[in-house]
This record gives structure tokens, sequence and C-alpha cells, in this order.
């Protein structure tokens, strides 16, 4: 590595510009990762937080949560169990008594006997038991709800109070409003208001008794299906893909056209005795050690904007997802390096004798 | 024991009707403390018989001896390995890293070969020798083109081979420069008991050597010492 760094530390300007070019990508990288993942996260989150297996939905429902409608009679041909969770949802927005405070949301019923109810567990306050109580997801505290705040669901339904906060509740990107599932229907289909669910959830696969009119879904497949949510992940995993890709492009150019330039040296030095493996070696060592350093300035701006960023942003990092990230971009300017190594073995000491 | 020694040796490129006979049933030898002048026209087969001599190339035929070892038939590996301990090259340009002051021209030495290289002292008597011990903290670009090659030469000691070859070293200097050069190429020979092997087209030198060789079509013949 000698000759390495005393070429890095010689020609400092070349380097430190091919650095920053890695500062600058890692970071994007960085960003879009975490936005990435915030963004799955925030669709996501509150089917996680109930780990179930399977959900029912409605075959008419084309595997959306939205369009579902169980009746009560389908309910009747599930098997009565304590490992099924019905659910009732419902895009609500939400907003306090002065009509300001305007929250885009999910409002979700479920049945205290069931197990998404006896899994949800507050942050702050408690869980609802009496009738027009909610518990919500704590990004409404972010919107400036308080515990015992009234808010209102629907135009014409009366105002529900929060009883209490909990975390890791959003689904498709909005917050969670959790209340009971009769006060759901009322809010949903008021008059006309008969048993319905929207969906029922599994654990350990309990339904296997295949309703013509009823469609079960693994939990994965369900938010596969979470619209929008695929399209979402592989935007970004193109767009990060790429990233990596031109990463490995950058190196190998650069290293490319410095080693070109390097080549009568090389040949020289070969002439001389010096192993091949040694000069190739150097020239990975420049590369790992340029995307390294930028890369570590990369995650440092990183964190200190996760430090400094509104909570409303949907960014999430994921520490263990970005230190991935990192390890790729490390990899691709081992390959990127690798290219101009290519020629470095190739070069012939034999051509430097006779000058021509 | 000859330094260097060659028997039989030819290098052929190619096959059949587009074959080239660079070197045809080359017989040298070069003992220690003397400098010797390869001289001949171009096309002769003056670098080939230099790069069978460096191990660089290997001989179609023949044997290739350096302090009675053969090293013509050893791997790419060994014969680096004799480079790297054995041999001193000294090629027409690019002979010193840019990037590299002078004195660490030397410490790249240190780093690469095991075998120990010139105690400081030593170094520092050469440096004299050569003219160039105030140049220790300069890099090549801030040198003149002789200061260049006595710093080259200087290297090639450090690693204190048996062996110099040298490939036209004074091709890109004026002839007083030039002249300076194989002096001291001559000095050193004798002082510090080395063979010393230069391939020039430049006749003139040959004065300062100790024997002449000339090579024509492939082959070698001894000429008159100077
Ligand atoms: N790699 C090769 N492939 C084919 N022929 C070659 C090769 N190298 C050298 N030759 C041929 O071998 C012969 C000797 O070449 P060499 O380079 O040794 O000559 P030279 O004496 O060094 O000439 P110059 O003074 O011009 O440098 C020439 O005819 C040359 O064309
Ligand atoms: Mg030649």
């Amino acid at each position: 590595m000698y000759l390495a760094i005393k070429e890095m530390k010689h020609a400092k300007l070349r380097y430190s510009l091919i650095m920053f070019m890695i500062v600058l990508i890692s970071y994007l990288i960085f960003v879009l990762t975490g936005l990435a993942y915030g963004l799955s996260e925030s669709n996501r989150q509150a089917i996680d937080s109930w780990q179930a297996d399977a959900i029912v939905l409605n075959s008419d429902a084309d595997s959306h949560l939205s369009q579902s409608v169980i009746t009560k009679n389908q309910l009747a041909k599930l098997k009565s169990d304590d490992r099924l969770a019905q659910l009732g949802e419902l895009g609500v927005t939400a907003r306090d008594p002065k009509g300001h405070k305007k929250v885009s949301s999910e409002l979700l019923g479920i049945s205290k006997n069931q197990f998404i109810y006896q899994q949800l567990t507050t942050i702050s306050g408690r869980k609802f038991n009496s009738q027009h109580e909610a518990v919500v997801d704590k990004s409404m505290y972010d919107s400036g709800y308080r515990l015992g705040d009234e808010i209102y669901l629907s135009s014409d339904s009366p105002a529900y109070k929060i009883v209490g906060f909990t975390k890791d509740a959003k689904l498709s990107v909005a917050p969670v409003i959790y209340t009971s599932l009769s006060d759901w229907r009322d809010i949903k289909f008021g008059a006309t208001s008969d048993g319905q669910v929207s969906a029922v959830l599994l654990k350990k696969n309990q339904l296997n008794q295949k309703a013509d009119d009823l469609d079960q879904l693994t939990t994965e497949e369900f938010i596969n299906k979470l619209p929008g949510y695929r399209a979402q992940n592989l935007t970004f995993g193109f767009m990060i893909a790429f990233l990596m890709l031109i990463t490995l492009i950058i190196i190998a150019i650069f290293l490319y056209i410095l080693t070109m330039q390097k080549l009568p040296y090389f040949a020289v030095l070969k002439a001389q005795g010096i192993s091949t493996k040694y000069l190739v070696k150097n020239t990975v060592g420049q590369s790992i050690l340029v995307t390294v350093s930028g890369v570590l300035v990369g995650g440092g701006i990183t964190v200190l904007t996760a430090i400094g960023l509104p909570p409303a942003v949907p960014i999430t990092f994921n520490y263990p997802l970005l230190a991935g990230a990192a390890c790729l971009l490390v990899v691709m300017s081992v390959i990127g390096a690798l290219i101009p190594a290519r020629t470095i073995v190739k070069v012939d000491p034999v051509s430097m004798i006779g000058g021509n | 024991m000859h330094a260097i020694e060659m028997k039989h040796i030819i290098k052929s490129f190619g096959k059949g009707i587009g074959k080239v006979s660079a070197l045809n049933d080359i017989n040298f030898h070069a003992d220690y403390g003397q400098l010797i002048a390869i001289v001949g026209p171009s096309g002769s087969g003056k670098s080939t018989f230099l790069a069978i001599a460096g191990g660089l190339l290997t001989p179609s035929s023949g044997e290739m001896m350096i302090e009675n070892q053969t090293y013509h038939n050893s791997s790419a590996k060994d014969r680096e390995q004799v480079r790297l301990n054995k041999i001193g090259f000294i090629l027409q340009s690019y002979n010193l890293i840019p990037y590299l002051t002078v004195e660490e021209q030397f410490r790249l030495v240190d780093k690469v070969k095991r075998t120990p290289n010139l105690n400081p002292e030593h170094v520092q008597q050469i440096e004299k020798q050569l003219g160039i011990d105030d140049l220790r903290k300069k890099y090549p670009d801030e040198l003149s083109g002789g200061q260049r090659q006595r710093v080259a030469v200087a290297r090639a000691l450090y690693a204190d081979p048996k062996v110099i070859l040298a490939d036209e070293p004074t091709a890109s200097l004026d002839s007083d420069r030039a002249f300076e050069v194989m002096r001291l190429f001559k000095e050193l020979a004798h002082t510090t008991n080395k063979a010393i092997i230069v391939v020039t087209h430049d006749r003139r030198l040959a004065q300062f050597t100790d024997q002449i060789y000339e090579i024509t079509d492939g082959r070698i013949q001894q000429l008159e010492s100077a």
C-alpha cells in the first residue's frame, strides 16, 4: 500500500474530487434507502404489528382491503377461534371540533375479544373500552392531538375521545385510528349496519375452508398488493441499483484513466521485479480507501440529516440496512478497480526495452 | 563463476513463413567488475538480448545462468525474484515513479524486497559519488534529465544486485552528460564489483567500457577492447 498512499498524498486534489463524488453518491443512496424503508414501513407497520399469518377478504375485492366487505352470513361460515380477528377499515379525514388539524387517517374497527385488540399496546393513555373512544397512532400527536381531545371522524358522526396513543400504527402511509367494530360500523354503514367487517385476520393459517366468495392471502401477499406498495419499492430499488452501478463505473473510469497514465511506470516496475500482485493490490487499495472514506463522510452527513429531519418526513434510517448499502458500495469499488487492474496485468515490461 | 552467462541462446518470434530469428546461437558471459557495452544496428537483436538476460523473455533454446543458477526455464514468479534480487534494470525512461521523492524511490524497494538493501552509510557514499546527495527530498519532475538518470542508477544499485542491465541509459542525455554517466558506470563496476551491461547504439561510448560486443543479425561478436 506504500505506492497507493504516497500517490494519494501527492495527488490530493484528484483523489479528493473522486472522494467527494463518492460522498455525494453514498449520501444519495443512504437517503433513498431511508426513504424507501420509511415509506415501506408506513405502508405496512400496522399490519406487521398484528403478527397475523393470513387475511381473508371478499373475493370481489381483488385483494384490496378498502373494497372488501364480509357479511354476517359469510362470517358465520368461518370457524370462531381465538386465532382469528375481525377488522373493519375505512379511510377518513380526522379533524378537531374547530375543523383545523385535518389528518387523512385509516379508521380500523377491532373487537375487544380478539388478538388485534389484545396485542395492542399504548405508549400513553389506555386502550378504548367503551363507545366513542379511540386509540390513535403517535403521529397524531405531532399533528397536534392530545390525550382526551375530541376528534371527528366523519361529518355526521359524534365526537370521539382520544384515550390512548400507540406506536407503529401506520397503514398505507396514514395514521391508524383504532375504535370498536360497532363504532366503525356506525360510521361506515350507518343505518344499514348489520354485523359486517372488512376482513378477517388469521394466525397460523386457521382457515382452510375455502369459501367460494372469500379469498385467503398470506400477510406478505396482502402487503404486496397494498396500493402502490410494490411500485414504490421497485422504483426505489431501481434508483439505488443504478446509483450502485454508477459508482462502479465512476471508480472504474477514474482509476482506468490514472492507470493508463502510470502504465509505462508500472511496466518498468515489473521489469525491476516488482510483482503484478503488488501493483494490483495498490490500485484496489486506492479504490477501497477512496470509497470507504467517501462512504464514512456520506454516512456522517446522513446521521446529521436524520437528527435534523422533521418527524413528518417518512424517512427511517435503519442502520443495519444502511451498513448493508455501504458494504455494497465498497464491493462496487473493488469490482470497479478490477477493470483497470486488467491493464496492469497485461502490460508487458518487454515493451519498455528499446524505448519504443 | 561468471556473473551472467548465456550458452547457445536462440530466440525466434512467430512461426512458419512469418518466423523472425532475433538471436542466433548467442554465447556470452560477463564477469564481476566489468563494464560491457553491447552495440549493433537497429533490428539486430540488442533489445531481445537484454530482455532475455533480464528474464523478461524466455529463449527458444539455450541456457541462461546468473551466478551459475540457470533461470531461463524457471517460472515467471522465480524470474521476478531474480530480477528483484540480482538484477538492476535501468531503462531509457520511466525509471522513477513521478509521485515519489528520490529517497522514497529507495523506500519502495525496501517495501517489496525481503532481502536487505544497502545500509545508510553505503547509500550516502553512492549518492555522493553520483552527485545526488542533496536531491533526496525532490520529486523526479524537479530534476534535470542527467540527475534523473543518476538517481535511476542509484535506485538500481540500492537493491545491491550482482548485475546491472542498462538499455540506452544515455539516449535522453547530451554527450557531456552521457559521457559522465558512462564514466560513473565504469567506476561503479570497478568499485562495487558488479557486472554492468549497457546496450547502446552510440559507439562513442565504447571508449569507457572494458569490453565491447557487437550484435549483427542476431549473432554476437566481441570487438577489440577500447
Ligand atoms: N515481439 C516480437 N515479435 C516479432 N518480432 C520481433 C519481436 N521483438 C523483436 N522482433 C524482431 O527481432 C529482431 C530484433 O529486434 P530487437 O528489438 O532486439 O532489435 P534492436 O537491436 O533492439 O533494434 P533497435 O536498435 O532498433 O532497438 C527484429 O527483426 C525485430 O523485428
Ligand atoms: Mg532495441
